[in-house]
């Protein structure tokens, strides 16, 4: 039986090398995935170690607020601490550091962008051991208020020198100051990505916002001091609101941070190599249907020879085991490739890794070989049972072409209850309040009903190609009559070729209206709930904030009538992080409406909380309640509750007074500006007046609400082709799928299209006929595609219906220009299968044998 | 039985005829050789042959004798290695493919000895598939006449799976008819019939030559079918031995007896 094996993989090989193609493409895509992450959390290992090199103990604020969307905050130490700890026995000396907010500005006078990384000041050390980390690559470090220290690749991208005389913007007005030294971490130019302005301690201490304290006291230990029993040591000094780490501890801790960070990189990765294999499969069926149909004599010779059911079974199996293997094989390598064209666009993109060597582990192998091999060999088992249900009369009997299109019940019954099932699940995970794993079940659900789809596609296929081939039918002649018939001949092949398009139209064209009615809803809420002509933003679009000066400088306008500053912050409230949003009350209220249920806004000027009303609702809270909130500056505080207002999707669920916001945080930085023009100054003039502000902060950008909306619908279309590339692929091993199918399907009517050359068809129609079928089918998976798609998007934004999608927009233009790519697409398909028809010579078609 | 007159008259009638009539298609001086060097293989040799309008001519001769490699010659499926082969006015050897094309669909008609038949097409649509794929149109009253003499006019709307076997081949021959083709070639038509529905075949094809003026060539092996033929001609080695005119079964089997000896 294995000869038998052998021989059939070598006889079939061109037939499986486009089956194997599609494994490849799909274990490439899960071991780049695996192969980048795992050198990203290497080279930010590397990078935490490096900088933490000659650190022994560092101390912090205990409490850590936010860092999942915001940047982390802690309580800052005071000053006195240092001498505190300084005393400890067994240091050898201790320093304090500060980090915060330096925005550069480049020499065209505009902020020097990072793409979100972000935007760094520190101060430097003045202990050797501690400065370790940082190299000096020209000039010195900083000394006094005047001198500044630039990452080498900032430097580089600006061109400054030392000797440069540069802008930076802090949360108070902008300051020149003179560069000192460029300055690099170990080979790293800079820190993945981040612009770095390094000062000393009083100078970063003062611009920074952090005047008589520090973020963090680093520690040296004297000789034959451990870090352990240093840090212990430590600890019991400062008491329970601060905390001493290890060096090592330390960079585990960042360590684990990117990990985390990069684990969400890689689940979204894998979850589109999932959907390039469950597509892959789609193909890995038709494949071996076709081709043990076409062996089907073969089979029952073997049968009427004495082979059991069960060593056909094996020898099918053990046939798609060794095909993907091969293709995991040959997709591992794929992967690595894939992975160091990820890493070039992550460079291409501003994010400056140090160059290090890719980290392949074992697992990638072992995860990549195991995938491939499984979808392989589960995807070919059901054309295996059927192999084996061959009788092995069947060898002497004339092989009849056409199937009997019966109406297979089981298969209704099974393909309406899978769909069933799945839109259930889908629905439960979408819209059932408990929290559970979401995210799974809806996934789950959207699977099954892929695959219920997929089940019932047969009994739509030949009536939906008989529609959609009717243009042909009539307007192509004799071949697209052929076409259309080809099309509707076995509905089960056409079916699964289709179904495989089918899922990546649905996730595309999914993706199409959840961008179209996140668009719609955003501009909604904008005409809704904003009363405000222009909104400001920070450099990058809202992660980082801007000097409060600004806000100040332009309510002092003539033209304007209103200017408020958002601040953001976390907090914790029964021990969970929440986030929220300080406000001026008064200049908020004159920009944002809000409506409030009880209490008025207005009230917080005295300070206090209002909240939203189903954050009330489900807390039980009332106007007049105090509500107990820990903060990172000034610890727990008990806040009055002014306001309960309805969500207008703007506001967010906590709102805390501007007065309890300075009190309560370090750093002071709008994230979000709001200005309203006086009524009667037209909009020109208003502008000009914004501008005049600007001048001075050039990392404060301005946006009228139409330019805003653009703004908005420009990064959602960036996210949005993030995902139609991410989706390619699967669209791309679907059409790997319509040219296999055609090309078996070449193969299998060799004598037919011989006849048809016989009796007059030229090069062109064969290849005529075989292009209109490749659309016919095409456009059939493209049809189903966005009928899921629909469904899909329909259902996930009426489930984000509360969280602010409140409306459902349906991209026609953008949809119908779907089906007619596909349609192209089918086009481009069927140039190989083509040519390779009207290469048949007639004459071995029609002679028998 | 009817032997020597009978054989007589046919030849007077028939030289009578070709005087008079044109010649469909003609061979001249043809070969066909395949591979090369030592171990080429001449399948034809210097042939010539002339197939004069609306003659019903059998091509007969133990296997490989080069009569089916003939047939694919005359009708343009296969190239010859040297010679011409004549259809009509047009010489076959400096056509490209797309002439040559375009010569199958106007100028000849075909039947094979299997898998005549797009299984997709009803046979209605298998019969004017020629037409439909030159873009034209077949004319009713012939179409109805052609279908009718074959009767099939009850089969028409089935697909070939559900027509027998000698059905799928009258079909067939009414395909290659309804062009009105110069030439209509035949590779063993009756190959996988049993008797009686190859005599009905024969018969149907005997009667287009009669009815319609239509000109056949037939390769077979079966006395019986050279029998409706109005004349035999043989091949051996990829020569032309000898022919027959007026053939009948008996005197076609004893023919083949002799030639063996």
């Amino acid at each position: 039986m294995w000869r038998v094996t052998i021989k059939g993989l070598l006889a079939h090989k061109l037939r499986l090398a486009l089956t194997a193609l599609s494994i490849v493409l799909g274990v490439g895509f899960v071991a780049g995935t695996y192969v980048l992450t795992d050198t990203i959390n290497k080279t930010f290992t590397e990078l935490f170690t490096e900088t933490t090199k000659g650190l022994d103990v560092a101390v912090r604020g205990k409490e850590a607020f936010g860092g999942q969307e915001s940047a982390e905050q802690r309580q800052p130490l005071p000053a006195a601490m240092r001498d505190q700890i300084a005393r400890v026995e067994g240091v050898r000396a201790a320093e304090g550091s500060v980090t915060g907010y330096a925005q550069f500005v480049g020499k065209n006078g505009k902020p020097v962008t990072t793409g979100g990384a972000p935007t760094l000041g520190v101060s430097v050390y003045a202990t050797p051991e501690l400065g370790e980390s940082t190299t000096v690559r020209s000039g010195s470090l900083p000394k006094g208020a005047g001198q500044v220290a630039v990452d080498a690749r900032t430097a580089e991208k600006q061109g400054f020198a030392v000797g440069s005389r540069v802008r930076i913007i802090f949360q108070g007005p902008a300051r020149e100051f003179t560069v000192s030294g460029i300055v690099g971490f170990g080979e790293a130019d800079n820190l993945a990505g981040a612009t770095l302005a390094a000062f000393d301690l009083a100078t970063a201490q003062e611009v920074l916002n952090r005047r008589g304290v520090y973020d963090e006291i680093d520690v040296v230990a004297a000789e034959g001091v451990s870090p352990e029993t240093l840090r212990d040591r430590i600890q019991a000094q400062i008491g329970g609101g601060y905390e001493a780490l290890t060096g090592e501890q330390y960079a585990e801790e960042n360590a684990k941070a990117v990990g985390q960070f990069t684990n969400v990189i890689n689940i979204a990765l894998l979850s589109f190599a999932f959907v390039a294999l469950f597509v892959g499969s789609f193909i890995i069926v038709n494949t071996f249907s076709i081709i043990l149909a076409q062996r089907t004599r073969e089979l029952a010779l073997l049968r009427c020879m004495g082979a059991s059911r069960r060593q056909l079974m094996r020898s099918v199996l053990a046939e798609a085991a060794i095909v993907g293997f091969v293709a995991s094989l040959i997709g591992l390598g794929a992967g690595i490739l894939i992975a160091i064209g990820l890493q070039g666009l992550f460079e291409a993109l501003g994010a400056d890794l140090p160059t290090t060597s890719l980290e392949i582990k074992p697992r990638t192998l072992v995860v990549g070989l195991i995938v491939g091999v499984g979808v392989t060999l589960l995807a070919s088992l059901a054309p295996a049972l059927r192999a084996t249900r061959v009788p092995p009369v069947a060898a002497v009997q004339e092989a009849s072409m056409a199937a009997p299109a019966r109406v297979g019940w089981v298969r209704i019954t099974v393909g309406v209850v899978m769909t069933a099932l799945g839109v259930a699940a889908l629905m439960v995970g979408l819209f059932a309040d408990e929290a559970g794993n979401r995210l799974v079940t809806v996934a789950t659900g959207a699977i099954v009903v892929f695959l219920g789809v997929a089940v019932l596609s047969p009994l739509v296929a030949r009536p939906l190609s008989r529609v959609l081939g009717w243009p042909f039918a009539h307007w192509a002649g004799q071949p697209g009559k052929l076409a259309r018939e080809n099309a509707m001949r076995i509905p089960r092949r056409t079916a699964s070729t289709a179904a495989a398009l089918m899922i990546g139209l649905a996730l595309v064209s999914l993706v199409t209206i959840f961008a179209e009615s996140l668009k719609a809803s955003s501009a909604k809420i904008l005409d809704q709930a904003v009363a405000a002509d222009y909104i400001l933003t920070g450099p990058s679009g809202g992660f980082t904030g801007f000097s409060p000066e600004v806000v100040k400088q332009l309510s002092a306008q003539p033209q304007i009538e209103a200017a408020t500053g958002l601040r953001s912050g976390s907090f914790k409230i029964d021990g969970q992080s929440k986030g929220l949003t300080g406000i001026d009350p008064v200049s908020y209220g004159r920009t944002v409406r809000t409506d409030t249920i009880s209490g008025d806004l207005g009230d917080l000027a005295q300070g206090g909380l209002a909240v939203r009303k189903d954050v009330a609702e489900s807390k039980g809270w009332k106007v007049g309640d105090t509500v107990t909130m820990q903060f990172p500056v000034g610890g727990t505080d008990r806040i009055p509750l002014r306001a309960i207002y309805e969500d207008n999707q703007i506001n967010g669920e906590y709102m805390l007074a501007l007065r309890d916001y300075q009190r309560h945080y370090q750093d002071q930085l709008d994230v979000f500006g709001f200005v309203k023009a006086k009524a009667g100054v037209a909009p020109p003039e208003s502008r000009a007046a914004i501008d005049r502000v600007l001048a001075q902060h050039p990392s404060v950008q301005v946006r009228d609400q139409a330019e805003f909306k653009q703004e908005q619908e420009n990064q959602i279309n960036q996210v949005l082709i993030l995902f139609y590339v991410l989706l390619a692929l699967a669209v791309v091993i679907a059409f790997i799928g319509i040219i296999n199918t055609l090309a078996l399907s070449v193969l299998e009517r060799v004598r037919e299209l011989g006849l048809l050359r016989a009796v007059g068809m030229t090069r062109g129609q064969l290849r005529a006929m075989i292009r209109w079928e490749a659309v016919i089918i095409s456009v059939l998976g493209a049809v189903l595609g966005l009928a899921v798609g629909v469904f899909f998007g329909w259902t996930l934004v009426s489930a984000l219906d509360e969280e602010g999608i409140t409306e459902f927009a349906l991209p026609i233009g953008t949809l119908l220009a779907l089906v007619v790519a596909a349609g192209v697409v089918g086009i481009v398909s069927a140039i190989l299968p083509g040519r390779r028809a009207a290469r048949i010579d007639v004459l071995r078609a029609v002679t028998t044998e | 039985m009817a032997g020597e007159t009978s054989g007589a008259e046919g030849a007077d009638k028939g030289e009578g005829v070709v005087a008079m009539r044109e010649i469909a298609s003609r061979a001249v001086a043809i070969s066909k050789v395949y591979g090369h060097g030592e171990t080429a293989v001449r399948a034809l040799d210097e042939v010539s042959i002339e197939f004069p309008s609306g003659q019903f001519t059998a091509v007969m001769g133990p296997s490989g004798s080069g009569k089916s490699t003939l047939l694919h010659c005359m009708a343009g499926l296969d190239r010859v290695s040297s010679g011409e082969v004549w259809i009509g006015d047009t010489e076959l050897s400096r056509l490209n493919d797309r002439r040559l094309t375009m010569l199958r669909r106007k100028e000849v008609g075909f039947v094979f000895q299997a898998f005549n038949l797009i299984p997709t097409l009803t046979a209605a649509e298998n019969v004017e598939l020629p037409l439909a794929i030159a873009g034209d149109q077949a004319e009713r009253s012939w179409f109805e006449r052609v279908t009718g003499e074959f009767g099939l006019a009850k089969r028409l709307r089935h697909r070939p799976t559900e027509l027998s076997g000698g059905e799928q081949q009258r079909v067939a021959v009414a395909r290659a008819l309804l062009s009105r083709p110069t030439i209509v070639f035949a590779d063993e038509p009756t190959g996988n019939l049993d008797s009686r529905t190859s005599g009905e075949l024969l018969g149907f094809m005997r009667r287009s030559v009669d009815d319609f003026g239509q000109t056949i060539v037939m390769v077979t092996h079966d006395p019986t079918a050279a029998g409706y033929a109005d004349r035999v001609v043989f091949l051996s080695d990829g020569h032309i031995v000898d022919e027959m005119a007026e053939p009948t079964a008996e005197k076609v089997l004893e023919f083949l007896k002799r030639l063996g000896d």
